[in-house]
């Protein structure tokens, strides 16, 4: 950086600096994006960590949630067994109620109101299991509802299987060897087809071994238009009936043990029964990563940063000023005339703008996803735990958003050289895509404005995963983006880098 | 008053952006109208659309053009100085907000009107082919249609107040771009924080307390689950304006210029 | 007529009005002088109610400017020229003060006319010099006919010729009986302009007069000499007089009237090639009154250390 281009930074930051209004903005951003976090608004039922969620072998929260018919296997061994019916119970059909517009329920079941059917997701097969302690290590094999043969381990693994239909009977083998597990399957008992080898490590020599089934909630969006947003569902369950089993290896004495893991401890109709060699169970639940929103419970640090919204229009009135204030004054032609390289102008107004900006939300950021944390835990909200790394992510990526975009409406207000319409595009361009894919467009066309636009950004502040596996009604409203962080953010960047261009070009050729 | 509302009106009438926002509050409404019938689908007879409400959706786009207008009308003097020019000439300063308020609202008016009517016309054009059949229980649009007359005829209103609502916060800021911020952020900021919110409480009282309410008016099914009644909404909305111009008024007749 | 009594008027801890009280009289041009600073806008601003003053009242016509019905009929002003929209053109700038005023856009060609505007009436005021500016500011004031006017600055901005023009438009106005206030912190703009001369220092009035009293208040008596010979001084101080300035061939003398310093000379054969009484021009006496309320002053030390 040159002396003169130095000189030109002080001369930017004292001139921004030194508008009162401006600084009262800054400290109102910071302010909006802090106050919004921790709103009253945001409280559950979730007190003493009643509703902490169990953690997988690798520190993910999961779900885990089923119905199992369990012996203690030591050493190696294996077991075959026959799905002969893979049934089901949806709650009652959303479409003949009322919408909840109030989100998901998590209410007990209600069985016997609903309608026979399957869940995609529905499943029931044979499991290898670490222990009964929630979030223990697992490799199971299973037919599912709609989604065919699958084996799935340590919550977070899926790998798919033969197409199989929940109506016909379906065998399922699985074998440990050490530390590995091998799911297989077959159609009639006698051909059979690998699904998968996974490797558990840290298995102990002796597991708990069985069949399980379990069924995930019944989750359908509601949101066509505006004002009736939401979810419908409830929690669905699942019957698998086993026969023919065969256990070979060092497996314990007696029966079959029935056994619930996770899940409400009311649910009457849920449990095993072993009838000498048929084993029939009925489950609800998962075993599958836990995710936020309909599908889920609690929130994530993402909903805390809905001030976002709130700093990034104070922001975009602000970095407009600082450029149309000079046009509207004639001040323009005295900047110019102090330094005659117009590109070096914009280029120091982008710079004291967006490292305002950015400094500002980083620490507001911080300070939210922080405080606003432990004051949504308070009011019995659950959030879910992030890795650091993601939250740095979310952090840094709000400060960068809003820097930004505060850089994207400076470019605009060169443009345009009107506050009016320098801000009304910003705002709209920025805050407009997002409000109109979060309530009024259906979720395809919501979804494409999230690509395109410059609203794709606000995908850095994704704090959790989609899992194929795992039904869910991924929409920004539930945290939920099209786009990976990165690439939102590069969206955000073309258009700024673009609106600069454009900016720096028509400064350059026309009369101050 | 009336020479006062007359010289508004020339100052409207000979503004050249007037005429330009105008024809982008009326393509942008009946616009984004027509693009809402046309995509948001309606599936089966349960299906939860509500025509009107669909048809009306530009709306939500169309106000922030009127806020434009409106807080123009207001912050542009005072951004060049006119006002005192404008105060010389009206020296009583609550007629001189009456005035301005009440030509903008009559523009408004007038640009709602043509934008709506296209609006609903799209409507009944574009909604059958998104499925909104008599198949599925559904008439075509129509304004002789009690509900979605009020459905329109509210949405002009809406827009109107909005105007005022511009109209007042405009007076009080007086910056155009920290009033066009206000605007929006009462405008587009609560139906996202509505969102986030969980308590279902709580959503329903930001829903019914804040300007946004208004667009209640648009609704004409499941009027048993909207969070405020439609008249109610527009109400709420009404008692903002009436507000901001109530701020307005006393700042105006308060400051020095 | 207006009549401005004792206005004061505080901005924080600055005294901008500290008992302004003058009168601007029908048929003349009232020059309302000070330096900057001295009040002269907030005055006028008080005047057209624009701004609240804490004390005092300043009538038009015997009333309030905010009680007046169609006040652009009762008081013309100019505040600030670049006080309008500039995406207006000038005549439709006009036509809504016009409108306001229930005037029609007959009177609005008038007035353009008459500031020689007619043919940029359908340009962009945004466009205009400053003296244009100026002039559309005139023609506004001029819209509704009133018996008062009060022009701010009117010359800022203006060329030579403008400044001319403006001159002679101001003594017209005065002529058809109207009342006129103009302000400038230059008193050779209203040297040949004004009859009456308001001067303005920290916010009262240090000066109320008419132009030929204000030079007589200020005329000390000098009388400029222009001598080749040595003896001129001696001459005149036997005769009584007090030289207080020589400057190669120039005595400066007080204490003796010009003719009398002729009379002296000539008796003593002196030669000398000039004779004459040193009159004071306006801006002399302007400078002379103002001295110490000149608030920003080149190189002045801060009030408080003086």
């Amino acid at each position: 950086m040159s002396a003169g281009f130095g000189r030109l930074l002080h001369a930017e930051w004292t001139k921004f600096r030194t508008v009162r209004g401006w600084l009262f903005g800054v400290a109102a951003a910071a302010a909006a994006v802090i106050g919004f976090g921790v709103l009253p608004g945001m409280s559950g039922s979730c007190h003493d960590h009643a509703c902490r969620l169990p953690t997988g072998p690798d520190g993910t929260e999961v779900t885990d949630s089923f119905t199992f018919a369990h012996r203690s296997l030591t050493g190696d061994g294996s077991i075959t067994a026959r799905l002969a019916s893979l049934t089901g119970i949806l709650p009652p059909d959303p479409g003949d109620d009322q919408p909840q517009g109030e989100g998901p329920s998590h209410g007990p079941a209600t069985p016997g109101q609903g309608r026979p059917g399957l869940v995609p997701w529905a499943k029931a097969g044979l499991i290898i299991r670490a222990g009964s302690a929630p979030g223990a290590g697992y490799a199971a094999v299973m037919l599912t509802g709609t989604q065919g043969v699958r084996m799935q381990h340590d919550y977070i693994h899926d790998v798919a299987g033969p197409a199989a239909s929940a109506d016909a009977p379906r065998w399922l083998r699985l074998t440990r060897t050490g530390d590995t597990v091998t799911g297989q399957t077959s159609a009639d008992g006698s051909t059979w087809t690998q699904v998968a080898t996974v490797r558990l490590p840290g298995l102990p020599a002796t597991v708990e071994a069985g069949m399980f089934a379990t069924s995930p909630q019944y989750t359908e969006s509601t949101s066509e238009v505006f004002g009736l947003t939401g979810a419908g569902g409830g929690p669905t369950r699942a019957t698998g009936s086993f026969d023919r089993i065969v256990a070979q290896g060092g497996w314990s004495a007696g029966t079959w043990q029935p056994d619930k893991i996770g899940g409400p401890d009311d649910a009457p109709r849920h449990g095993a029964v072993v009838d000498g060699d048929q084993v029939t169970i009925t489950g609800s639940g998962d075993l599958a990563p836990a995710v936020s929103g309909a599908a889920g419970l609690g929130t994530t640090i993402t909903q805390t940063l809905v001030g976002t919204f709130a700093g990034l229009i104070i922001v975009v009135v602000i970095a407009t000023m600082f450029v149309t204030a000079e046009y509207g004054h004639g001040l323009m032609r005295t900047t110019m005339a102090a330094n005659p390289r117009r590109g070096r102008i914009l280029a120091a107004k982008t710079v004291v703008i967006g490292t305002v900006t950015f400094v500002t939300a980083l620490a507001s950021a911080a300070t939210t996803v922080t405080v606003g944390r432990r004051v949504l835990e308070a009011n019995g909200v659950y959030v879910h735990s992030v890795s650091a790394l993601t939250q740095v992510r979310v952090i840094v990526g709000t400060a960068a958003l809003l820097a930004l975009a505060s850089v994207l409406a400076l470019a605009l207000g060169v443009i345009l050289r009107r506050s009016a319409a320098a801000v009304t595009t910003a705002v709209l361009g920025i805050v407009m895509p997002y409000l109109l894919a979060v309530s009024v467009l259906p979720a395809t066309a919501g979804q494409w404005l999230l690509r395109v636009t410059p609203a794709a950004a606000f995908a850095l502040q994704q704090s959790t995963l989609e899992y194929p596996q795992v039904i869910n009604i991924y929409t920004p409203v539930n945290g939920y983006y099209p786009l990976p962080p990165w690439a939102g953010l590069a969206v955000l960047c073309a258009w700024t880098g673009l609106a600069l261009g454009v900016a720096a070009a028509l400064l350059r050729r026309r009369d101050a | 008053m009336r020479t006062a509302l007359h010289a508004e009106w020339t100052k409207l009438r000979t503004s050249p952006a007037t005429i330009w926002l105008l024809l982008a509050a009326v393509t942008l409404t009946a616009g984004v109208s027509a693009a809402a019938a046309a995509t948001i689908p309606c599936k089966t007879a349960a299906c939860l659309g509500d025509p009107a409400q669909i048809s009306l959706t530009g709306v939500q786009l169309g106000q922030a053009v009127v806020v434009i207008l409106a807080v123009l009308a207001v912050s542009g003097e005072h951004a060049t100085g006119m006002i005192r020019t404008s105060l010389t000439a009206v020296p009583r300063r609550s007629t001189l907000l009456a005035a301005k308020a009440v030509a903008v609202t009559g523009v408004t008016m007038v640009t709602a009107t043509v934008a709506v009517g296209t609006s609903v016309l799209a409507g009944r054009l574009l909604l059958p082919g998104s499925g909104y059949t008599a198949a599925h229980g559904f008439t075509p649009l129509s304004p002789t249609d009690g509900p979605t007359l009020r459905a329109a005829g509210g949405s002009m209103l809406y827009l109107c107040l909005i105007a005022l609502l511009a109209v007042g916060v405009a007076t009080v800021v007086r910056d155009t771009g920290a009033s066009i911020g206000v605007m929006l952020a009462l405008l587009y900021l609560v139906p996202i924080v509505t969102q986030a919110l969980t308590d279902p409480d709580w959503k329903r009282h930001l829903q019914q307390a804040t300007p946004t309410a208004g667009l209640a008016i648009q609704a004409t099914r499941h009027l048993d689950t909207v969070a405020i009644p439609p008249w109610h909404g527009l109400a709420v909305l009404a008692a903002w304006a009436a507000g901001a111009l109530l701020a307005a008024a006393v700042l105006i007749r308060t400051r020095d210029t | 007529m207006i009549v401005v009594n004792g206005l004061r008027k505080r901005f924080g801890p600055k005294t901008a009005l500290d008992g302004m009280s003058f009168t601007v009289a029908a048929g003349q041009v009232t020059g309302f002088i000070g330096p900057n600073g001295a009040g002269k806008s907030t005055t006028m601003r008080v005047i057209l109610d624009l701004d609240a003053a804490d004390e005092g009242t300043a009538l038009i016509d015997g009333r309030r400017y905010r009680s007046l019905h169609r006040p652009l009929t009762h008081v013309g002003s100019l505040l600030d020229a670049s006080a309008l929209q500039p995406s207006r053109t000038a005549r439709n700038h006009l036509l809504w003060l016009a409108h306001s005023q229930g005037l029609g856009a007959g009177r609005v060609d008038e007035v353009l006319q008459r500031v020689g505007l007619s043919a940029a009436a359908r340009q962009r005021a945004g466009g205009f010099s400053l003296g244009m500016r100026q002039r559309l500011g005139i023609a506004a004031a001029l819209l509704g006919d009133p018996r008062a006017l009060m022009l701010d600055e009117p010359f800022n901005g203006m060329d030579p010729e403008g400044i001319i023009w403006m001159r002679g438009f101001l003594r017209a106005l005065a002529g058809e009986g109207r009342a006129v206030l103009v302000s400038s912190h230059l008193m050779s703009e209203l040297q040949d302009t004004a009859d009456h001369v308001v001067v303005a220092g920290r916010g009262r009035v240090i000066a109320d007069a008419t132009v030929a009293e204000l030079r007589a208040a200020v005329s000390d008596g000098r009388v400029v000499v222009r001598t080749p010979s040595a003896d001129a001084g001696v001459a005149l101080i036997a005769a009584g007089a007090s030289v207080i300035a020589a400057d190669g061939d120039t005595l400066t003398v007080v204490g003796l009237a010009a003719q009398d310093v002729t009379a002296v000379l000539a008796g003593k054969g002196v030669p000398f090639s000039e004779v004459s009484a040193h009159r004071p021009s306006l801006e002399e006496a302007y400078v002379e009154l103002t001295r110490d309320v000149v608030e920003y002053r080149a190189g002045d030390a801060p009030e408080g250390v003086r």
